[in-house]
């Protein structure tokens, strides 16, 4: 034990000394371990949550894009599908609906036709009608004037139908 | 005793106090010049950690990250040590012991620490006989209570971990599981083995203050002796001085780094003492 002691007498360790130094040590290690270590390590611990949640929702994310990329391709497929069908019946039913337009096209131009022969003839007749009560007219006047009598209505009659046949003929 | 600047003085092996033959008090014996670097180093050190843990957010300034890169660098290293279930409890006292021998190991390379003090005239010229400023790594009494407080932490920890008689089972307790006889007789040498493992952690404290001791003491014996080397080969004055800048250069870098090491070696060798004490259950069910 005098052997110990003589060492550290040697080295100058004595207790007013190691006291001083222990006192120092253990109040900077309750301070740094309140005011900065503490702090320091829920810090870190809370940024590394953080990280693992970004990375969590980071992986989370890429797989409901992975899955919406597939329902997408789906959708596209289906949606494709379906504009095809439509198309085909759109170009089906369009034909047919094309036939009949044509049909009655060709039908309503045939009664515009018909209707305008009817017209035309009517019209003829009515000009043809108009023309012989001219033509009477123009008769029975000339007749008169060159006779240089009164025409009877008789004669007006008689001249009327001998006209009328002149011209039918 | 005149107070002189000098360019480098060797060190005694005791830290002396400023007692009343150099500052005329007498109850002043435990404030030594190593106490005065060491109330600089914590001094420094709180201002630091104070300053960095102010503030603190979550995208971190640059004190900030740089005091939280050394603390989460020095938590990932030491967890991987002690583990997860003792890290929580542990990391501040060692945290706390590499950060105060780090910037004391280096705080000792400033020049002026160790040289300007008071001293005498000799045959060799002026000798600087107490330093204002020691380094106090360099002083057995801050390293032994460096050790002291570890050490007493460690047995709580260890108790409060193993308990009382776990701890007596893994040091004096047979291993192997043998039965009978040859049960009987590893008992009997597993026993003395325990003897030696008491002794050996009796010894911990002064292998761990002795170690940081000698090693920064041989450091700043050995940049006075390049400091010196001019002077006391003779040279002439011009040369001795040129000599005095240019020699030390490469052996403040070695120093740099053995602060670390010391620094490091001190710290993860606590850290596999506790480690060694503390896993007992989950080593011995393996």
């Amino acid at each position: 034990m005098d052997v110990i002691t003589q060492i550290f007498a040697n080295f100058g360790v004595t207790w007013p000394k190691f006291g001083a130094q222990v006192i120092l040590f253990l109040t900077v290690y309750w301070i740094l371990n309140k005011k900065a270590f503490g702090p320091v390590i829920k810090m870190l611990e809370e940024r590394r949550t953080r990280i693992q949640e970004g990375q969590q929702n980071a992986e989370k994310i890429k797989k409901q894009l992975a899955e919406a990329e597939l329902r997408y391709q789906d959708v596209l497929r289906k949606a494709n599908d379906d504009a095809t069908k439509l198309l085909d019946e759109a170009r089906a039913s369009c034909e047919v609906h094309s036939q009949k337009q044509t049909q009655q096209a060709i039908k309503d131009a045939e009664n515009i036709i018909l209707k305008a022969q009817e017209t035309i003839t009517q019209e003829r007749n009515k000009m043809v009608a108009e023309v012989k009560k001219e033509m009477v007219g123009l008769v029975v006047n000339t007749t008169a004037k060159v006779v240089g009598k009164v025409i009877t209505p008789e004669d007006q009659k008689r001249l009327s139908e001998e006209t009328t046949k002149e011209l039918v003929s | 005793m005149d107070f002189h600047f000098f360019i480098a003085s060797g060190l005694t092996l005791d830290a002396p106090s400023f007692n009343q033959a150099y500052l005329g008090v007498s109850y002043l014996e435990w404030l030594t010049n190593s106490l005065l670097v060491s109330l600089i180093v914590v001094g420094f050190i709180l201002f630091w950690a104070r300053k960095s843990t102010l503030r603190m957010e979550l995208i971190p300034g640059r004190v900030q990250n740089l005091f939280e890169a050394i603390v989460e660098a020095l938590y990932d290293m030491l967890e991987g040590i002690v583990g997860r279930h003792m890290i929580s409890r542990v990391f501040s006292l060692l945290a706390t012991l590499f950060l105060f021998i780090l910037v004391s190991n280096w705080f000792s390379l400033i020049p002026g620490v160790g040289s300007i003090g008071w001293g005498h005239e000799s045959d060799h010229g002026f000798e600087v006989a107490v330093p204002l400023l020691r380094p106090t790594t360099a002083d057995l009494n801050t390293t032994l209570a460096m050790a002291a407080v570890f050490m007493v932490l460690w047995i709580y920890w260890t108790i409060r971990e193993a308990g009382v008689w776990g701890t007596l089972v893994h040091i004096f307790g047979p291993k192997g599981g043998l039965k009978g006889a040859m049960g009987f007789f590893f008992a009997f040498i597993f026993f003395f083995v325990g003897i030696i493992e008491v002794i050996s952690i009796l010894f911990r404290p002064v292998s761990l203050s002795l170690r940081l001791f000698g090693n920064v003491y041989a450091g700043e014996t050995l940049l006075t002796s390049m400091i010196n080397l001019g002077h006391d080969l003779g040279l002439p004055n011009m040369v001795a001085y040129m000599m005095s800048v240019i020699v030390p250069l490469p052996f403040y870098f070695l120093e740099l780094l053995v602060g670390v090491l010391q620094a490091l070696v001190f710290t993860l060798l606590c850290a596999v003492y506790i480690q060694l004490s503390t896993a007992l259950n989950e080593g011995e069910s393996h």
